[in-house]
């Protein structure tokens, strides 16, 4: 109970220690304090789990109020405690890899300190015990997103693209405001385990509130975890540091709304149209994702775009019921994404920065190692056994089948075959082939220090055994058993069968083609305009939104405020003026004058006292 | 009797508008404060009437005479300059409390027209208005003696020459 | 003598005393005016303590005595002020107050 304090808290506290000390902190001193606060935290979950620590313990009331009585309180079970391991265990990874990252930044303290408030709002999204609390993590979350990607404000992009990503996250966090109000209309509380065991006594299956209720929380997921037609900040949130690409826009943060629906999934159970609607989002997201992805020539746009494709297949593990299989693919993919941007991040740092495919190539003998961590992150991803995300999208994508959704599991196949290309491409394109680097840094470039590739071997460890928790011991495989605790994992269980085999073929098609493509024939870096443009969605946005409120903000800056508001100031303010030129004609400085005036009000006064 | 004294009382203060060199308006100021003296005898104000003509004739108008010794022939110049104060809202202000003041006087005939009530012993002497100044308004006279003071005080402050720089 | 006859006597003085105020452009004559009018108040102040048999009246008059010396004293300070720095005795012509 306390241990869980000390976990939520200590990050918290290394925010506000480099905040204040930012001015003359040292340098190396900033980076070993908010690893530590991070390296401490997660002592303090791995603890709890050894111990099998549960429940929910209320430390204070927050809002005492009758109507909406809303308490301090922490929620310890599987699911948070999982959530909780994978935020400070690949959190802390990355903090470590940062301060190989940033060792040139100017401004290294406001880095960790903003860090170190991400996994201080995390925690308190995924340990909060009602949805408000849940909502003030999920509120941190987005701040730290958005000072994170605008962390080199002074680049025009970068401080767009914060402002992009803040106002797209606002569309979602109406939504999961309203789903609140709404759940303590409904409820009376925002109580998670009251919610939960309340929920199938009170509701019929497909009853519409509970439908308008989980649709609500949707739009809040949606926003969240980058889901169509929400998903267009993600790809502009790489103008941030690639580690906070990795930590926040790739393993915790945007799975948020993943998390969101699994804590409710009883919830989400009675309603059949929404988890429909959640499976469709989520299949429309994956493949969208996964094509604008084939033609993308920026290294972690790829990986962005990537992204995005897999939490729509979380998504889908949502909609057709197998929450289980989420949070699976949810974990596995932590790991291998954060695998894959930390070695892309390696490149970007030994490039000085440049993202762009077309100015690499070759790269396998200049960066040994990390070319190796990176094929193992691209052969994770794509499917090949017997690494993590192999078990976990196989597992997913039998769950689909089975559940009886066909469409989409043939989508789903799509997706794992796009996905093995696109990586392939990125991988062959990054990493062999002609070098197409810039003299200057083709001469200096050389593998990373160890404080960064150390990170990546620990996550490519992970990587390789991650799938194992889920697939050794079929329907007792350990993290069944373990999330079996808050949620019905039953009768999920990985096995081999002619599913398998025809999704691990699928992989090695879209791997082998790719290496066809680009490693034999050495194709340059091109594409499609219309996927390297994600099909026009942030083109179509503009028409269609951004263009007609420019067109109404011009209309009422040029047209309404001058004409009207302050027209109506102006001729107001020349009344007054005016009578005040008139009246000031009477201060004449003439005694004789304001005597005259002193006479006609005594005579009026003489008339009043008469009549 | 009361009619003659009232139609030179009006006569001799119409004096002031009628002179054309402020001296003559000074001179009929002090006949219009002998005949009110009068009145006030009449009207049995025997002290009031005694200090009218000492401190007004005696002591203000010895002042304003003075002050216009002062100033010699300066008002003669008065006229090259051109009147600023509007002759129009004078005119109206004057006219209307003209016409306001005769409303009000056509039923002043309706008052009672006979000082009827018995007077008490020693009315309008120097003891009565000395017991009521000390005992029944002493503070108004001791607020009265202060204003005095100060405007003493303003007074030569004022009119003290500025040093020379 | 009649009571009402001073009452009328007492306008008369007023009005007179106001025209002068309102008329007359130099400054000592306008003084005078002012005079005029505290003396058409001090009037019907003592006719009236006559016909109620009341000194309060007289009090009031001595009052307005003690007023009218302090005024033209401090009014005189002033003008001999201005004159001393403008030569000038048309109040018209002072006018430091217009707006």
């Amino acid at each position: 109970m306390n241990l869980t304090l000390i976990g939520l808290l200590t990050p918290l506290l290394g925010f506000l220690g480099l905040m204040f000390s930012s001015k003359f902190i040292e340098r190396k001193w900033a980076g070993r304090i908010a690893s530590g606060t991070v390296l401490v935290s997660f002592v303090c979950f791995f603890t709890l789990w050894l111990n099998g620590t549960t429940g929910s313990f209320t430390y204070f009331d927050w809002i005492p109020l009758e109507q909406f009585k809303v308490g301090f309180t922490l929620n310890i079970d599987s699911l948070s405690l999982l959530m909780t391991l994978i935020i400070t265990g690949v959190g802390y990874l990355i903090h470590v890899f940062s301060i190989g990252y940033m060792n040139h930044d100017e401004d290294f303290a406001r880095y960790f300190a903003c860090l170190n408030f991400f996994i201080f709002s995390m925690l308190t999204l995924v340990l909060a015990g009602n949805l408000v609390l849940l909502f003030v993590g999920w509120e941190g979350v987005g701040l730290a997103s958005y000072l994170l990607i605008g962390f080199w404000y002074h680049r025009p992009a970068a401080a767009k693209a914060a402002t992009k990503a803040f106002v797209v996250n606002r569309i979602g966090d109406l939504g999961l405001i309203i789903g609140i109000l709404l759940t303590y209309k409904l409820f009376g509380t925002g109580d998670f385990n009251e919610i939960n065991s309340q929920a199938k006594e009170m509701f019929a299956v497909g009853a519409p509130v509970i439908t308008l209720l989980t649709f609500c929380y949707f739009i809040g997921a949606m926003g969240k975890s980058a889901q169509v037609p929400l998903h267009v900040w993600l790809p502009d949130a790489m103008e941030g540091p690639t580690p906070v690409s990795a930590l926040i826009h790739a393993a915790t943060m945007v799975t948020a709304g993943v998390y969101l629906i699994v804590r409710l999934s009883p919830v989400f159970q009675l309603a059949p149209i929404t988890s429909y609607t959640i499976a469709i989002i989520g299949m429309i997201t994956a493949l969208g994702a996964a094509f604008a992805a084939l033609s993308q020539t920026e290294l972690k746009k790829v990986l962005a775009y990537s992204t995005t494709s897999q939490l729509g297949l979380m998504f889908l593990a949502c909609g057709v019921g197998s929450y289980f299989c989420a949070m699976f693919h949810l974990m596995t993919h932590a790991f291998i994404k954060a695998l894959l941007f930390l070695s892309a991040g390696n490149v970007i740092h030994m490039m000085n920065g440049a993202t762009s495919m077309e100015k690499m190539g070759g790269l396998a003998s200049k960066l040994p190692k990390t070319n190796k961590l990176f094929i193992l992150g691209v052969l994770a991803l794509s499917g090949i056994p017997p690494f993590a995300a192999f078990v976990s999208k196989d597992l997913l994508l039998d769950e689909v089948a089975h559940n009886g959704y066909h469409i989409l599991y043939f989508c789903g196949m799509a997706v794992s075959f796009l996905t093995a290309f696109y990586l392939g491409r990125a991988y062959f394109l990054t990493f062999t082939g002609k070098s197409r680097l810039d003299e200057k840094i083709s001469k200096v470039i050389h593998e990373a220090p160890s404080v960064m590739l150390v990170p990546i071997a620990v996550l490519g460890v992970f990587t390789v055994i991650g799938g194992f928790f889920g697939w050794f011991g079929g329907a007792h495989a350990p993290l069944q058993t373990f999330l079996g605790q808050t949620f019905d994992t039953h009768g999920i269980a990985f096995k081999w069968g002619h599913l398998t085999m025809r999704s691990i073929l699928i992989a090695i098609a879209g791997f082998g083609l790719s290496w066809f493509v680009y490693k034999v024939k050495a194709r340059d870096v091109d594409g499609v305009t219309l996927l390297r443009r994600a099909f026009f969605v942030d083109q179509i946005y503009d028409i269609l939104i951004v263009k007609p409120l420019t067109f109404l903000s011009k209309i009422i800056s040029f047209v309404l405020e001058p004409v009207f508001f302050e027209g109506t100031i102006r001729v107001l303010s020349g009344v007054v003026g005016g009578i005040g030129n008139l009246l000031q004609r009477a201060q004449s400085g003439q005694i004789r004058s304001y005597a005259a005036w002193m006479v006609i009000g005594a005579t009026l006064l003489l008339g009043f006292l008469i009549f | 009797m009361s009619l003659f004294l009232a139609f030179l009382l009006i006569l001799s203060a119409s004096g002031i508008l009628i002179a054309k060199r402020p001296v003559y308006a000074a001179l009929s100021f002090l006949g219009t404060l002998m005949l009110l003296a009068v009145h006030y005898l009449l009207l049995s104000a025997e002290f009031i009437a005694v200090m009218q003509i000492l401190v007004y004739a005696g002591a203000i108008l010895v002042l304003f005479i003075f002050v216009m010794m002062l100033f010699q022939d300066a008002y003669a110049e008065i006229h090259k300059a051109v009147a600023q104060s509007s002759k129009v809202l004078i005119c109206f202000a004057a006219s209307a409390f003209v016409v306001g003041v005769g409303f009000v006087l056509t039923r002043v005939s309706q008052i009672p027209t006979h000082f009827s009530a018995p007077l008490t012993e020693g009315f309008g002497q120097a003891r009565a208005l000395g017991k009521a100044l000390y005992i029944d308004f002493f503070f108004p006279f001791e607020a009265v003696l202060l204003l005095f003071l100060v405007g003493i005080v303003g007074a030569v402050y004022i009119g003290k020459r500025t040093p020379e720089k | 003598m009649s009571l009402s006859l001073l009452i009328i006597l007492s306008f008369a003085l007023f009005t007179i005393g106001l025209i002068g105020v309102l008329t007359k452009r130099n400054v000592l004559v306008f003084f005078l005016s002012i005079e005029m009018i505290l003396n058409s108040a001090n009037l019907l102040f003592i006719a009236f303590a006559r016909e109620w048999g009341n000194m309060t009246g007289h009090v009031w008059v001595f009052f307005v005595l003690v007023l009218a010396a302090v005024e033209a004293a401090v009014g005189f300070a002033i003008v001999i002020h201005i004159f001393r720095s403008k030569r000038i005795v048309d109040i018209d012509q002072i006018n430091l107050l217009k707006g």
